[in-house]
């Protein structure tokens, strides 16, 4: 059998912000409406819906949002689904579209990530956000995702030597980044000293050392279908990968990422993509997860990664979750539609001719992680 | 009433108690306990109650606001070894900041976790407080 080829054919996003007048049905709606003015008949040739957005029962009071959508959309009759895997729903949906794709199922599918995190106030969506974790086991402790990276933090600082200081520079690199991301929540620079003196939220972690909570919504038209790619120059989804890890009390080695580390190496292996020809995107809800992600990638030798960031410029150029914002389910979605952007029209002003594109999703610590490998195909 | 009753108490004991599994193939021990070893796949486990007892291997001193649990800041969180089994994640209790370092020797110890709206249940699971001499 052979299988389909999957372009991208689109994407587009909103800044991500607090959008206190917005309902997520008006943010889907802004985003659709971007993707099927720049495609003519796009959305007729769509033949599936895949949603991401994590917090529908737990903030917007809806199950079966995909089919709520949908007719909010003008999608029905089109089938339509919702992917949820915590943190990295966003990258499953663009696989799980992917799947559709290239296994003959569906020819267009339109990936939609939206998710409202500004809806109540902050201690409520703390709340939800303990809930990547095993609520029998941790959340019902109250024990949080951000206590986690506080405590790899400590663990790294200790084994490889570094100041509190020392991982400050993921925070200033996003920062930087972000200023030139139109998209991006936090469009600002902060400097070491902000960032250690910031307010402490699990010591040695402090506010700049994690992501801002916001809305967002970002969407993707993949395709087979020749007439629907925009460019002579397209960027074709070569492979998408996914895999588990046990929780982190339970791993041999703390400071590595288990699945993610797997994952990397099959993108590198299989696909034959080079790293100095790549923009690269991964997950980084706190700075410590960013360390660990290039590590774990083999970007940089362990323990290296503070260091090696500053120079390093074709990693997390829409600012990561950091600086560009974690619209939690839409987080996935937005870093496809970027890079995506990057290698084409480009997103603002920002254009790279690299050949390969790296994205990177995990949720909580590495727990159900996720790698997208874009190429551009002349 | 916003916690569920069934969900609790079925689990009680591994709320009132350290119980881990050992794997009666590989040797490997997890918290909690499994009826699968996620190391070796093997359905060869036992579940035995911990002494509770170990070393704290990193600490954090969490000031993260969730809703119903703010008046419990700040709150210690720590990675723990335990003598007899795996690491584990644990809240430190009834101790002075001043003793709070890695390396210190803890044990398990029952404290309430949650109680439900006003007049509701009280939840108690397991902390961890410096060993005792
Ligand atoms: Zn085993």
């Amino acid at each position: 059998m052979v299988s389909n080829r999957v372009y991208i054919s689109s994407s587009s996003m909103l800044k991500v912000s607090r959008y206190f007048t917005k309902s997520y049905k008006e943010l889907a709606l802004d985003v659709v409406t971007e993707i099927f003015r720049c495609v003519d008949g796009g959305l007729d040739s769509v033949d599936y819906v895949v949603v991401s957005n994590v917090f529908s029962d737990s903030i917007l009071d809806q199950l079966d949002i995909s089919t709520v959508l949908n007719q909010e959309l003008g999608l029905v009759p089109k089938p339509s689904l919702r992917v949820e895997t915590g943190e990295s729903s966003g990258l499953s949906a663009v696989i799980h579209a992917y799947a559709l794709i290239k296994s003959g199922l569906a020819s267009s599918v339109l990936v939609l990530g939206v998710e409202k995190g500004s809806e109540f106030p902050t201690t409520v969506i703390n709340k939800h956000i303990t809930k990547f974790l095993d609520y029998e086991v941790e959340s019902i402790y109250d024990f949080a995702l951000v206590n986690e990276a506080a405590l790899l933090m400590k663990l790294y600082m200790k084994k490889y030597n570094h100041r509190r200081e020392d991982l400050s520079t993921w925070s200033i690199k996003m920062h930087e980044n972000a200023i030139k991301n139109p998209y991006a929540q936090l469009r600002f620079s902060v400097s070491a000293e902000q960032v250690v003196n910031s307010q402490i939220i699990s010591e040695p972690l402090r506010l700049l050392d994690a992501f801002p909570v916001g809305d967002g919504a970002s969407a993707l038209l993949l395709t087979s279908k020749e007439d629907l790619i925009q460019s002579d120059d397209p960027i074709e989804i070569i492979a998408g990968y996914q895999a588990t890890s046990l929780p982190l009390n339970l791993r041999d080695d703390l400071l590595e990422l288990p699945a993610s580390k797997s994952l990397f190496y099959r993108a590198l292996s299989e696909c034959g993509l080079k790293l100095d020809d790549a923009v690269i995107e991964v997950h980084d809800s706190y700075s410590i997860f960013g360390y660990l992600a290039i590590e774990s990638l083999g970007l940089v030798e362990r323990g290296k990664a503070p260091e090696a960031i500053k120079d390093l410029n074709m990693v997390n150029l829409s600012g990561g979750l950091k600086a560009r914002g974690h619209p939690i389910g839409a987080t996935g979605v937005y870093q496809v539609s970027e890079v995506f952007k990057i290698l084409t029209d480009g997103l603002g002003d920002l254009r790279r001719d690299a050949t390969w594109g790296l994205i990177h999703s995990m949720s909580a610590i590495d727990n159900n992680s996720s790698v997208v490998v874009l190429k551009r195909c002349s | 009433m916003k916690l569920s009753i069934p969900k609790y108490w079925r689990r009680r004991f591994d709320y009132y108690s350290v119980i881990i599994a050992e794997c009666l193939d590989c040797g490997k021990k997890t918290y909690p306990r499994k009826h699968i070893c996620p190391y070796c796949k093997s359905r060869n486990v036992r579940a035995i109650t911990s002494a509770g007892i170990g070393e704290v291997i990193a600490y954090t001193i969490s000031y993260f606001r969730v809703e119903g649990s703010e008046e419990h800041i700040p709150k210690i969180v720590a990675l723990i070894k335990l003598d007899d089994g795996p690491i584990l994640i644990g809240e430190l209790v009834d101790l002075d900041l001043s003793e709070l370092r890695e390396g210190l020797r803890v044990e398990a110890v029952l404290r309430k976790i949650r109680t439900d709206d006003p007049g509701g249940l009280i939840y108690y699971g397991v902390k961890f407080r410096p060993l005792m001499k």
